[in-house]
């Protein structure tokens, strides 16, 4: 069977090139993999996303966080790397994705470094009012509690528009997480990381070009297709 | 390989059909002989696609694709190889009281006269091409190159071309004077020492070079590809690195053109 079938044109990248491409595409861009208020993250930068702290009624400034997720490797169908029972076996057209993922909180003890001095309650002199300080130097009253865990999931591969034309990003549909209990903080925490999990790789578009190298121009009328290790496209010239 | 890329017969037709169109083909000057005479010419061509075969594991044939060439070049004749010599006779006359007057006698000296061809054909090719993978300066470059020399047929076009010269030798024979009684023995002469031969022997080394050089693109890429680019500030681009790049053509059902490719 030809590679193209009925179409003119086929492309493919295999799971080593995607997770190279992936690798390429996180050691250039970590922001999407480092996420953190500003207690932990200064600004938005190449290395890390800066997001709002968690507000919550008698926290002044909000509670600090960070996410530190790992570069996602991928798998292809068929399946060759060993997956959690939840997800096993990988199913055709799918890819398993395995990662960790720290998260991380402050357990700043607001409440006596916060609190202004009550006989001088104006007084930035008095009392620790660095939370309000846009300038404060990043980390310095935090203290970081973390956990971090091993995470699998599933996803599949969808096509989409980026800035360079037509692309491809990964969709993830299910997560596992290993080792950790109770089963209902275990799904807490399944919740949370597949929304973050689902985000990240969401933003992850990859254009068709990058994934054939430059090589013959492709407009898509079939795929992505996931199977034999790779994910393919097929179009016209 | 981490990626494959493949395209069937139509689809390389295409590409090579827009690939043909884009090549650049420097023009040529120089001399060459034409049957007894010595010319000097200027030539210029461009190609128009023809039709794609694709043949495993590595020949690419491009039927029919056209050469528009076009040539302006100029050659001496000396005439007087050509016309026979031509005297006026001396003349005497008796003039009364003056005597008997003659005239000297007088030939030609038939010049050599420089003639100026301008002609534009095309010929029709067919040539086998193979594959080239170079990794030069940073850049890997996927080439179909032509395999040997085409043997280039004129057909129709040494007549033509024989007649176009007919063409420029007539005026400037007539502009000659006493020419005129002998321009058609003349140019006759002309034309039967170029001859056929003549023609093809100064076309053939002219023209073969636009074709036995030729190189068709097929791919082109910077070693360090920029996969993603740059979308701001935070968002730089992202580059991957091509190792190795392969092509050939595969035959199952369908003839492909094949590049795999591996990035790190």
């Amino acid at each position: 069977m030809s590679l193209t079938q009925v179409h003119d044109v086929f492309a493919a990248i295999h799971e080593d090139g995607l997770d190279d491409l992936l690798r390429r595409f996180f050691g250039a861009r970590p922001k999407y993999l480092n996420y953190g208020s500003p207690g932990f993250v200064a600004g938005t930068t190449v290395n890390a996303t800066q997001m709002p702290a968690i507000q919550f009624p008698g926290v002044p400034g909000g509670i600090d966080w960070a996410v530190l997720i790992e570069r996602p490797r991928v798998d292809a169908h068929p399946q060759t790397v060993g997956l959690p029972p939840e997800l096993d076996p990988l199913g055709p057209q799918r890819v398993s994705i395995q990662t960790a993922v720290q998260i991380c909180v402050s357990c700043t003890t607001r409440e006596r470094d916060e609190q202004p001095d009550p006989d001088h309650p104006d007084d930035p002199t008095h009392g620790d009012h660095r939370r309000d300080d846009p300038d404060r130097p990043v980390g310095k009253d935090l203290r970081p509690v973390c956990f971090k865990v091993e995470v699998f999931a599933i996803a599949h591969a969808e096509r989409t528009s980026s800035p360079s034309g037509d692309a491809l990003r990964l969709v993830v549909d299910a997560i596992e997480l290993v080792d950790l209990e109770p089963n209902e903080l275990e799904s807490v925490v399944e919740c949370l990381l597949l929304q973050i999990l689902r985000a990240v790789l969401a933003s992850v578009r990859l254009p068709l070009t990058a994934l054939r190298a430059g090589a013959f121009e492709l407009v898509p009328t079939a795929g992505p297709l996931v199977q034999d290790d790779q994910i393919e496209m097929f179009g016209t010239v | 390989m981490d990626i494959t890329a493949a395209i069937d017969e139509p689809a390389a037709d295409d590409l090579l059909d827009t690939a043909i169109g884009l090549v650049t083909i420097p023009p040529a000057s120089g001399s060459g002989a034409l049957g007894p005479f010595v010319a000097s010419y200027g030539a210029s061509a461009s190609l128009s696609p023809g039709d794609v075969d694709l043949i495993a594991p590595a020949t690419i044939r491009i039927d029919d694709f056209r050469l528009d060439w076009n040539l302006s070049f100029s050659f001496g004749i000396d005439l007087s190889t050509f016309l026979p010599d031509f005297c006026l006779p001396r003349v005497c006359v008796n003039i009364p009281c003056v005597g008997r007057v003659c005239t000297p006698r007088v030939c030609i000296d038939w010049p050599t006269v420089s003639v100026p061809v301008s002609f534009s054909d095309f010929v029709k090719v067919t040539a086998d091409f193979g594959i080239s993978i170079t990794e030069s300066g940073g850049v890997w470059k996927v080439e179909a190159v032509v395999q040997g020399v085409p043997n280039l047929q004129f057909g129709a076009t040494t007549a033509a071309l024989l007649a176009a010269i007919s063409l420029a030798v007539t005026p400037i024979l007539l502009a000659i004077p006493f020419a005129g009684p002998f321009l058609a023995v003349a140019v006759n002469a002309i034309l039967v020492a170029i001859g056929i031969a003549g023609i093809t022997g100064f076309l053939g080394p002219i023209l073969s070079p636009f074709v036995s050089g030729l190189r068709i693109p097929i791919y082109e890429q910077a070693k360090n590809f920029e996969a993603i680019p740059a979308s701001g500030p935070t968002d730089p681009a992202v580059f991957v690195t091509i190792d190795d790049v392969r092509a050939d053509i595969t035959s199952t059902d369908e003839d492909e053109l094949v590049l795999a490719i591996d990035i790190s």
